[in-house]
Formats: C-alpha cells, sequence, structure tokens
C-alpha cells in the first residue's frame, strides 16, 4: 500500500487510528503489528510469510546469543547466511544468472523471481539487530511481539529510514502518547505527503515524458537529469517525513534520514545529509568492521571502494547502481586526498561541483542499461548533434517552471528559515496542513502517475 | 502551542475521518457522466484474488472512482495546478481562445504507417477500378495549438506524410477552409453548419452534384463536449445546430437511426445525434435517385456530420468505420463496383490508428 493513496489516507490510516487510540496501552503494539501485517500483505500477500520466518528466525537467534553466550558466533552466522541468503536470493539471483551468461556464453534461465517489497528494509533492520545483540549494544527482546512490531512497522516498512533496534528498544515496551505527538506528525506526514504528490510525482511526469520524446535536445537532457535529482529527493525525504510523522503520532522517534543534501559542498557532506539511516548502517555494520580509516592507506581505499560498490549494489541488482556506488567512492576518495581543502575555499564553486556532480550521479543511477548511461550522460553535453533547444523541451520548460523553482527552492532550508521568522497567528498552520491535504486529494483523486521510487530496492 | 496542537489534530483527524465515513457509507455512482465512463465497482473478494494481488489493485482504482464529490475534487485539482502552478496543461488538456483541446504531440509515424497499411490493404483486396480520394482531416489543433504556445504537430509533414503514402487515392485538401471557428470549443469535432463549403469542394473534386441550399435549425440543448468531463473545468455549453433540406429529409437510413437522431441529440453526447454515432456500418439512401451515383465512404466520427450534406451527388452512400468491423470482413457486406470511395479520416484518428483494422 502507498502512502500516497486513497486507500491509504481514508481507508487504513483513519482505522488504524481509531483503534490504536482505543485499545489500552499493552495492546497497542498489537493493533500496530496486526496492521502492519495487512498493510505489507495488501501489496504482497504470499510474501508476509517470508517476512515473518526472518523475523522468528532473529527473534530465536537473538535469544540464543544471549543464552548460549559460547556459540553466540555460530548464531551471528547462520543469522547473516539466513538474511542475506534471502535477500541474495530474491534480489540478486538472476542478475548473477545473467553476468555468468554473459561471460560464459551460456543460457541459464533466468528465474524471474519478484522481488519482495521492502526486502532490503527489513533485512538491514533485522540484521542490525541480531548484530547489536551479538555485540552486546542491546539485549535480545524476548517478546515476540515488540520485535515483530519494530520489523514491520508500516510507517517505515517499505521505504525505510532503516531504524535502529536500539533506537526504538525502549519506545517499543513504553512509549508517550500526546495530542502534541500526534499534531507534530500529522504535521510531518503531510508536510511530506505535499513532497511526494505536489512536487515528486510532478517532476516525475517530465522524467517519463523526456524518456518517450523523440524531440530530444541538450536542455531536454539537463532539464530531465535536474527534474530526476530533485524528484528522487522529494519522493525519497517526502516518504521519510511520513515515515517519521507516522512514528511520532504513535509515539516513536525515528531518526532523520535527510538534511538538505543539496545545500552540501562536498560529497563528503552530501553522504552525511543524504539516505542518513543507510550511510550510518553502512559505517556501523561494514565500514569500521573492515578496519575504517585506521589503516594503512591502500586498505584505506578498498575499505572506500567496497562499502560504496556494496551501497549502489543495495539499490539495486544492475551495473549502474554498481558504478554509481563507485562514482561516488571515486569522489570520495579524491576529496579526502587532496580536493576538500580546495573547496573549502569558494563556497559558489564547492556548490556547483556537488550539484553538478549529484545530477550525473542520478543520470546513472536511474538509467536503465549501461548504453544508456552513456546515451544520457552524452546527451548533457551535446554528444550525437543533439540541438541545444527543441520545441518540446520549452514547452516543458514553461509548462514546469515554477515547479522547477519551487523544488529548488524547497531543497534548501530557507523556506524553513522563513517560517520560523515569519510571525503569523498561531492557526494558520493548521489551516495551511488542511488546505495541503485538500489539495493532494484532489491530485490523487484525479491522478494517475504516482509511482514510489524506493519500494524497488 | 497547545491550542494550535489541538486545533491541527482536530482539523485533520476530522477532515479524514469525515470523509472516510463519507466513503465507507455513501452512495456509490456507477457511471460518471462529465467523464462518460462507467466507474470501478467494489471489487470480488475471493482467496485466490486477495492472494494473488487482484482484490487490492481493484480496490485501490475503487477507492478512487468511488470517492464522494469526485468531479469537484478534480476541479480542485485542475485550478491548483493551471493556476497556482501555472502548468500549461491538466493530462493533456487545454484551454485558449475559449476552446478546450487536448494536446494531439508528436506526429507518430508508426500510427501513419498503420493506417497507410490498413488503407492499402483496402485498395488491393476490393477497390479494382474505383475512383479513390483522401480526405485528412485537421484537428482543431492546427488551428489552436502553436498560436497559444501549445505543442503542435507540424501538420505539413503530417499531410505529405499521408499524400505520399495514399499514392493510389486523389488527395482533395481542405485545411485552407477551416478555422477555429467551424469547431466546437468543448468537443474535439466541428460543426455542421460550417461545413457547407469543405462538403461542396469535396463533391467537386470527385464530380459529384452539390446544392448549398440547406434549412439550419438551432437544438436548444446544451452541448457539453468531451473535452468539459476530461478538463473537469466549468465551461459554458456549446449549442448544436443541424441543417436540412428536401433530400436530407427523405433519406432512408440502414444501420442507423436516422440522418439527425434526436434521441442521441438528448443523450450524454449530443454530438451522437448525426447518424447515431459510431456504427460499422452506415447506410443513406434516396429514394428519388436511385440510379444514382455511388459513395463508399471509409470515416471516424467527423463524417457523421458531413456525409448527409454529399447526399445530393449520390443515390446512396455507405459510411464504414473500420474501428468496429475487419476490413477483412467488408465483401461479405459491401458491394464496391463502380462506386465512388472516399478515405475520410481525422488527424486525431490517423495519429492513433491502432483501433483500425
Amino acid at each position: 500500500m502507498l502512502f500516497s493513496s486513497i486507500s491509504f489516507l481514508y481507508y487504513f490510516l483513519p482505522c488504524v487510528l481509531v483503534l490504536y487510540f482505543l485499545v489500552p496501552r499493552h495492546f497497542k503494539n498489537i493493533i500496530l503489528l496486526i496492521s502492519s501485517l495487512f498493510f505489507y500483505a495488501w501489496g504482497e500477500p504470499r510474501l508476509v510469510l517470508l517476512m515473518s520466518v526472518t523475523i522468528v528466525i532473529g527473534y530465536v537467534l537473538g535469544i540464543l546469543m544471549e543464552k548460549d553466550a559460547k556459540h553466540k558466533r555460530v548464531y551471528l552466522i547462520t543469522a547473516l547466511i539466513s538474511f542475506l541468503g534471502a535477500l541474495g536470493y530474491f534480489k540478486y539471483t538472476d542478475f548473477f544468472i545473467d553476468n555468468i551468461n554473459t561471460v560464459a556464453g551460456l543460457s541459464i534461465p533466468l528465474l524471474k523471481i519478484a522481488l519482495p517489497i521492502g526486502i532490503s528494509f527489513y533485512t538491514f533492520q533485522i540484521l542490525s539487530y541480531t548484530i547489536d545483540v551479538y555485540r552486546g549494544q542491546v539485549k535480545a527482546q524476548k517478546n515476540v511481539i515488540h520485535l515483530a512490531t519494530y520489523i514491520t512497522m508500516f510507517p517505515q516498512l517499505i521505504a525505510g529510514p532503516i531504524v535502529r533496534y536500539k533506537d526504538v528498544a525502549i519506545q517499543l515496551e513504553s512509549r508517550e502518547h500526546s495530542i502534541d505527538n500526534v499534531a507534530l506528525g500529522i504535521r510531518r506526514f503531510v508536510f511530506g505527503l505535499s513532497k511526494k504528490i505536489l512536487i515528486a510525482n510532478v517532476l516525475g511526469e517530465i522524467c517519463e515524458t523526456f524518456r518517450v520524446s523523440n524531440d530530444k535536445s541538450v536542455l531536454f537532457y539537463w532539464m530531465y537529469a535536474i527534474a530526476f535529482s530533485l524528484h528522487i529527493y522529494f519522493d525519497f525525504s517526502g516518504y521519510s517525513d511520513m515515515a517519521i510523522g507516522l512514528g511520532k503520532a504513535f509515539g516513536f522517534d525515528f531518526m532523520e534520514n535527510f538534511n538538505y543534501p543539496y545545500i552540501s559542498k562536498s560529497i563528503t557532506e552530501f553522504w552525511r545529509r543524504w539516505h542518513i539511516s543507510l550511510g550510518n548502517w553502512f559505517r556501523d555494520y561494514v565500514y569500521i568492521p573492515l578496519g575504517g580509516s585506521r589503516v594503512d592507506t591502500a586498505r584505506h581505499l578498498f575499505n572506500i571502494l567496497v562499502v560504496w560498490m556494496l551501497t549502489g549494489f543495495w539499490h539495486g541488482a544492475a551495473w549502474n547502481f554498481i558504478i554509481w556506488g563507485l562514482y561516488f567512492a571515486i569522489l570520495l576518495v579524491i576529496e579526502k586526498t587532496f580536493l576538500l581543502k580546495h573547496l573549502e575555499q569558494s563556497k559558489v564553486l564547492s556548490h556547483v561541483y556537488v550539484l553538478l556532480a549529484v545530477v550525473i550521479s542520478f543520470v546513472i543511477f536511474n538509467a536503465t542499461s549501461l548504453p544508456q548511461v552513456l546515451t544520457d550522460i552524452g546527451g548533457l553535453f551535446g554528444r550525437g548533434n543533439l540541438p541545444f533547444v527543441s520545441e518540446e523541451a520549452l514547452y516543458y520548460l514553461r509548462s514546469y517552471a515554477v515547479i522547477f523553482v519551487l523544488a529548488m527552492f524547497g531543497a534548501t532550508p530557507i523556506p524553513k528559515r522563513l517560517a520560523s521568522k515569519w510571525k503569523i497567528s498561531q492557526y494558520a498552520e493548521p489551516v495551511v496542513l488542511l488546505l495541503l491535504l485538500v489539495v493532494i486529494t484532489a491530485y490523487l483523486v484525479d491522478g494517475s502517475f504516482n509511482p514510489f521510487l524506493y519500494f524497488r530496492f | 502551542m497547545k491550542r494550535k496542537n489541538y486545533l491541527t489534530v482536530c482539523l485533520i483527524a476530522g477532515f479524514l475521518l469525515s470523509i472516510s465515513v463519507w466513503n465507507a457509507f455513501g452512495r456509490k455512482a456507477d457511471y460518471s457522466e462529465s467523464e462518460r465512463r462507467v466507474l470501478a465497482k467494489f471489487p470480488e473478494v475471493t482467496t485466490e484474488r486477495v492472494l494473488s494481488g487482484k482484490f487490492s489493485a481493484e480496490f485501490e482504482e475503487y477507492a478512487v472512482d468511488a470517492f464522494p464529490m469526485r468531479d469537484m475534487w478534480r476541479r480542485v485539482k485542475v485550478y491548483v495546478k493551471t493556476g497556482i502552478f501555472a502548468q500549461k496543461d491538466n493530462n493533456g488538456i487545454y484551454q485558449a481562445d475559449g476552446h478546450l483541446s487536448k494536446l494531439e504531440y508528436p506526429m507518430n509515424e508508426k500510427m501513419l504507417e498503420h493506417a497507410i497499411r490498413v488503407f492499402a490493404n483496402i485498395k488491393q483486396k476490393y477497390l479494382k477500378d474505383n475512383e479513390v480520394y483522401f480526405v485528412m482531416i485537421p484537428d482543431k489543433n492546427r488551428y489552436l495549438a502553436e498560436e497559444n504556445g501549445y505543442l503542435s504537430m507540424d501538420y505539413d509533414a503530417f499531410t505529405e506524410y499521408m499524400k505520399q503514402g495514399m499514392d493510389f487515392a486523389n488527395y482533395i485538401e481542405i485545411a485552407d477552409l477551416l478555422s477555429l471557428d467551424d469547431y466546437y470549443k468543448t468537443d474535439t469535432h466541428w460543426k455542421q453548419e460550417s461545413l457547407v463549403d469543405v462538403a461542396e469542394r469535396i463533391a467537386s473534386e470527385m464530380g459529384a452534384e452539390f446544392t448549398q441550399e440547406y434549412d439550419v435549425t438551432k437544438l436548444n440543448l446544451p452541448f457539453n463536449g468531451v473535452y468539459v468531463g476530461q478538463s473537469a473545468l466549468v465551461c459554458k455549453p456549446d449549442t448544436i445546430s443541424y441543417l436540412t433540406n428536401d433530400v436530407l429529409e427523405r433519406v432512408e437510413v440502414e444501420g442507423a437511426k436516422a440522418v439527425y437522431d434526436m434521441d442521441k441529440a438528448k443523450g450524454k453526447d449530443a454530438y451522437e445525434m448525426f447518424l447515431s454515432g459510431n456504427q460499422p456500418i452506415i447506410t443513406m439512401r434516396d429514394p428519388k435517385n436511385a440510379a444514382g451515383r455511388r459513395l463508399i465512404l471509409f470515416r471516424d466520427s467527423f463524417a457523421s456530420s458531413i456525409a448527409p450534406l454529399l447526399m445530393s451527388g449520390y443515390s446512396e452512400i455507405v459510411l464504414i468505420d473500420l474501428r468496429y468491423i475487419s476490413s477483412d470482413k467488408l465483401g461479405q457486406y459491401v458491394d464496391f463496383e463502380n462506386a465512388d470511395i472516399l478515405f475520410m479520416y481525422s488527424t486525431l484518428m490517423l495519429n492513433n490508428s491502432l483501433g483500425m483494422n
């Protein structure tokens, strides 16, 4: 089920909210668990079983690690094999078969396995739980309902943020429910939904239009690249806002996942502001265990390459994602080696560099094949005698100009700063939220274009 | 702060809950008059359908279609999209010079090739010694889009492409006789009362007689064209007028109710009053001109309003809509011998010709 759907907003969510706040405190997790399973089953009825098995394995192995500390390494390896095995089977099998076929000239048939929604997210959550139990950083959860609630919680189930167990362990057992939390949650949810529906989806239309256009030009390639970069930001950060907002309404504090990444002055800073929960996960469970930066230079470079290749591969089973990850690895290495100190000398140039690097990265990210990566990047620079402008590009530039400006403005902290300085009646904000909800509803009732990018991860 | 939070919760939760209750217990429409389509019904619930995900997919459609006051929400969207976000069109529909229209862009060569292939097959299969003519009706974007900054096909290139593909037919140019005023403001079609000169040129090129003597009758009914529903805008309706004379009053029609079907005039799409709308084969006969010439007219809906004006030159006109009958089966129903042949299609149909077979 999509947050940005009529069925979620006007069927699922009201029922869950009413039930959740009506039942006594000790039944609240059960309501959350049942509603989360229903939420997941709505899109993947058969694969609820896979997620349930994952939870049970994590639950049992967590307890065993504590009770039988002598063999906890064995339990950890069992967990890693089980969880990564399932992720590998469902997400990467066909990728490897395809590449073996290409390299060895074989024709092993592809298995065409459907990717379970959100498997990359919930696998990373259960992995973080088991590893933290193994490390003794958290106690194993004895209540399977609590653990299942943590893994399946619908606000963050299918697209993150990747909530760490240790961050919500206490809240799973006891949390505060208040009108203030619900109001804050609603506010965050409606703003997130607005980012998704009013900006991300509209920018996504340009990307779709560009793909099917026979009237491409350099201008159109740049419009596509910028539109996609803004689209993915508003789509994903909007979803994270919705997740954090819903979590807040239910009494949870989920970590922030985005912090205005497009204002960064280096790629190093960009990755501290973009998909923070994923970056932290790789830092804590891959980069640092590999030795991090406290090793010799060669090993450090190797660690960076491994982490960023895995980061790319996590996003999708295709070479363009791996290249996307390695592209950032190279930029990060260059920055660490010498560029960072130069970037500090010019704010303007450093912003231009980051935006250019990120826009090109998302062109790589959104390509459907390696030849398309080359075509799209070539198109940005006029490869193939492309005209500079085309009739279609100019039309869509005029038609989407306001959205482009709003999106660029909205990707900076300026609106937030202005809102905090702008002293208006305390009644204005609820009215604005209601108006936004009315407009969002109108877009959903009339809308046809409503994809959500991070589902495929 | 406390008061603001209370107000936020009350307003948003109240809004969500009241719409949900309305959703659950409100009366659901089966048909959308404005969109001219059947709305999705509550899907059938079976274990297999639930497990396969079919139920949830169909429920999503139902939830959107069954939403209370659907047209009002659609209208809000179009005003926000075009008014606040200054987007030039909504789902391809735009408003300019008092007209509603839909972007038709770009020229789709694959579709034109498909149409040409279908026509060429007909020529090869049925038309040995017949005189064949081809008329291409420009859609109103030709006179509206470019002038108002909207994407517009290259109509000259379009015409050239079709003329070359239809080299077995005599091309009759009519674009120079038309202007924006010859089309309804809220609909895709042209107005019959504006087509006398167009019909005269076609008749003249085919060597058929033609009369300019018609009485104009204005229907006293509002005509909300197809774009009204699609745009979700509130628009001033058009009015439909139709032309009559002695010939048209005595014409006998087979395959449609009448030349001017007054039941359809009161229906959902008043333009269907012309020869009862889209039908696979319609035959018009002039009983006082039984031994005269015959015309086989391959056509789309635009021809429904102009075909009656050609009756003065023919004893029989057979209209064939290839969207509703396969060209392979025409031999069973239509006698092509000694008939003039006219392919008359709008650019809209040619550019989206996949339905023709």
